[in-house]
């Protein structure tokens, strides 16, 4: 079975998109919306220990350094958020620059005289996955495809045997812990697959990309319904017309894959910022006239 | 600044990053700590980032690659991503970090595709516009320090003069917009001094490491005080403090200096948040554990008051049993028992000697008391409102309340009794 260059690169952008848009709905409802930016920035210091360790660039050895700093990012940031002193989004703002920092320094101090370029280690180019295979039996799979259709499954499967704990937990926290839900708990999974479903794909389809599908399809849904299954099928479609739009859009204007399709994604939340039927800006614009014209005559 | 930049004892270019940096430090300290409080922490990310399609803007108008230019770009589009923010915001349905990450993801996107597109149409000419933004420190010449002061002066008074207007629309939007103040305008004007500040540090710490100069000063200030008047001074000392003491350390060590002006900042948040006086982490954990002891002393006190009552002077174990205390609390009790003088043994028994009887029976009125007060404080009219100190409830209520109830409690005591028989 082979498929077109065109068709592995879209099924990569939509399997990357399935998999964060079913926990970006999660991060959204929990304002934690920023967490993949965070993370995106604090693999830095993973990626630059592993290349000074092995000497290697290889993605195997780069994506489990990455996903160890994630790891640490994460935690860290829940465990600030979890003193109460300190607001989740402030919690996020200090860890990650700090861990990013520790990167920039080793690379000044270890790695300034080596080429370390993050375009071509973890900040992957979807432009290339049809390039890269693995061999499965005697089938020629792209392993981006491969790999993000497995952490899409995982995450699917996550959510769907959590899906009364995350909800509790999201909308309820001091609820969820009445009936012994604990939310540290169920917030550590959820951020260890956000972890790691955001360095695999920073490897299939870059950093920039899987920030933008973790917020803005969960954003956009959000806009559009009130409940919570809704809300992941309406995101995780957004973001399938995110990667086939996306991918049309940069052939016809010869520009970068990934920026396309954040780019019709981002359209998609205008769209729905103004036209959504109820919490739509023309709606609420709409619905304000009324009252005030109900008003008037009254 | 050009006196301070001479009297330090330092290199000329040292001195400048030095000064630079304080300066830089307290201007994102006062504007960090409005938009901390304000729930918008990340906004300095959104901003650094919708700054690229600026850049790129800007470099298609221009065709050229004059840092002033790009900056004015990158300034232009930063403010463009505040105003779509706080639009994204006024749908009441988006809360801020949603709105900071939507704003933040789709400029970056369209950023990097504005590149890509000149790249394939232009040739070369655009190479490094992206690092530009996300380079290392350059190094910072005697204007932009002036550039730095005024915007410094320029967030201190602001705030001076809206100071009323916006202390209350932080604290209760609603309230001041229906108070009739300008919450919109308000809004605007800060976002776009912070717009103002970030690019500023865009180019002096990074982008990134700018994220963390706008937020460390409002935590570390947040932690030392309550009252807004002296967290923005705290905390644009705080920004200051910072900034010299990680430019200072970075040239001693030959390295760059937003990464280090970003890990001192971090670090000395860590260490507020666990050692800021009422608040901080280790405070509360002395705080718990003297309150774990007190309660256990106390416990085993009355319990070897009450077992003495019953019979003969039990062994710790005994004691344990009867009362299903842990061994080792009863234990780890009986020895701080011992220690206050308040105890006896006989062998391998415990006992409590006068003074020890004494203490205990005073526990035990206190026990009752707080009972009574639970009970039957309600009925009392004292003469404030506050909460007493379960600890010490005569002290905080005086002696008078003390008295009436215990009446009450007696007369209650009483009726029950008497319904009984």
């Amino acid at each position: 079975m082979t498929f077109s260059d065109d068709t592995i690169i879209i099924m990569t952008g939509g399997l990357v998109a399935t998999g964060c848009a079913l926990l970006g709905v999660f991060l959204v409802l929990r304002r934690q919306a920023l967490l993949g930016d965070a993370v995106s920035h604090a693999v830095l210091p993973g990626i630059v220990v592993v290349f000074l360790l092995t000497g290697s660039r290889a993605p195997l050895p780069v994506i489990i350094g990455a996903a160890a700093f994630a790891l640490l990012c994460v935690l860290a940031i829940d465990a600030i958020r979890g003193t109460g002193l300190v607001k989740s989004d402030a919690a996020i703002g200090l860890v990650f620059p700090a861990l990013f920092a520790l990167g920039v320094l080793g690379i000044d101090r270890y790695a300034a005289d080596i080429h370390l370029d993050l375009d071509s280690t973890i900040y992957g180019e979807i432009a290339f996955a049809p390039f890269r295979t693995v061999e499965i039996g005697d089938a020629l799979v792209a392993r981006s495809v491969l790999i993000a259709g497995i952490v899409a499954l995982v995450d699917l499967v996550l959510v769907a045997a959590l899906w009364r704990r995350l909800k509790v937990t999201t909308f309820d926290p001091t609820f969820a812990r009445t009936i012994g839900a604990s939310p540290d708990w169920t917030s550590r999974v959820l951020l260890l697959a956000v972890s790691v479903t955001a360095v695999t794909a920073f490897d299939a389809v870059g950093a920039i990309l899987v920030v933008t599908l973790l917020i803005v399809p969960a954003a956009a849904a959000y806009l559009l319904t009130d409940r919570l299954i809704g809300m992941i099928v309406i995101a995780v479609g957004i973001g399938w017309v995110a990667a086939i739009g996306g991918h049309a859009a940069a052939i016809e204007a010869d520009a970068s894959i990934a920026g396309s399709m954040g780019l019709v994604a981002a359209v998609c939340f205008a769209v729905a910022l103004l036209l959504a039927p109820r919490h739509g800006l023309v709606a609420r614009r709409l619905a304000l006239t009324r009252r005030r014209r109900a008003a008037a005559r009254a | 600044m050009g006196w301070l930049i001479d009297l330090l004892p330092l290199s000329h270019a040292a001195a400048v990053v030095a000064v630079g940096s304080m300066v830089l430090g307290a201007a994102a300290g006062l504007l960090g700590a409005l938009a901390v409080l304000q729930g918008r922490s990340l906004v300095g990310d959104a901003v650094s980032h919708s700054a690229l399609p600026g850049v790129a803007v800007a470099f298609l108008v221009t065709g050229a690659k004059d840092p002033a230019t790009l900056l004015v770009g990158a300034a232009i589009a930063g403010v463009i991503g505040a105003i779509a923010m706080v639009g994204i915001e006024r749908t009441q349905r988006m809360r801020p970090d949603v709105a900071i990450g939507v704003v933040l993801s789709s400029f970056f996107s369209l950023g990097v595709v504005l590149l890509t597109h000149i790249a394939s149409t232009g040739g070369a000419e655009q190479a490094g516009l992206d690092s530009y933004l996300f380079g290392q420190a350059a190094g910072m010449v005697e204007g932009d320090v002036e550039l730095m002061t005024w915007l410094a002066v320029g967030a201190a008074l602001g705030l001076a003069l809206g100071y009323r207007a916006l202390k209350t629309s932080i604290f209760d939007r609603e309230f001041a917009g229906s108070l009739g103040l300008p919450v919109r305008l308000l809004d605007i004007a800060v976002t776009a001094l912070l717009v103002v500040a970030v690019v500023i540090g865009l180019q002096t710490v990074g982008a990134i490491l700018m994220v963390a100069m706008l937020i460390v000063p409002a935590v570390v200030a947040r932690q030392l005080t309550d009252r807004l008047s002296r967290l923005l001074p705290l905390a644009a000392a705080t920004g200051a403090a910072v900034g010299v003491v990680g430019a200072l350390l970075s040239i001693e060590r030959a390295v760059p200096t937003g990464p280090v002006i970003v890990l001192v900042g971090v670090a000395a948040a860590l260490v507020v948040l666990m050692l800021a006086p009422g608040r901080g982490i280790v405070w509360r954990a002395i705080r718990l554990a003297r309150a774990r002891r007190r309660e256990r002393i106390g416990g085993v006190l009355i319990d070897l008051e009450t077992a003495m009552h019953h019979g003969p002077p039990p062994t710790p174990e005994e004691l344990a049993l009867a009362t299903a205390r842990p061994a080792r609390d009863v234990r780890r009790g009986l020895r701080a028992l011992e220690r206050a003088g308040l105890l006896a043994r006989d062998g391998g028994r415990v006992m409590l000697n006068a003074r020890g009887a004494a203490h205990a029976h005073q526990a035990l009125e206190g026990r009752r008391l707080w009972s009574a007060w639970l009970e039957h404080g309600w009925r009392l009219r004292l003469p404030d409102a506050r909460e007493p100190d379960p600890r010490d409830l005569r002290a905080s209520i005086g002696d008078e309340a003390v008295a009436e109830l215990a009446a009450m409690a007696a007369m209650a005591a009483m009726a029950r009794d008497d319904g009984g028989a």
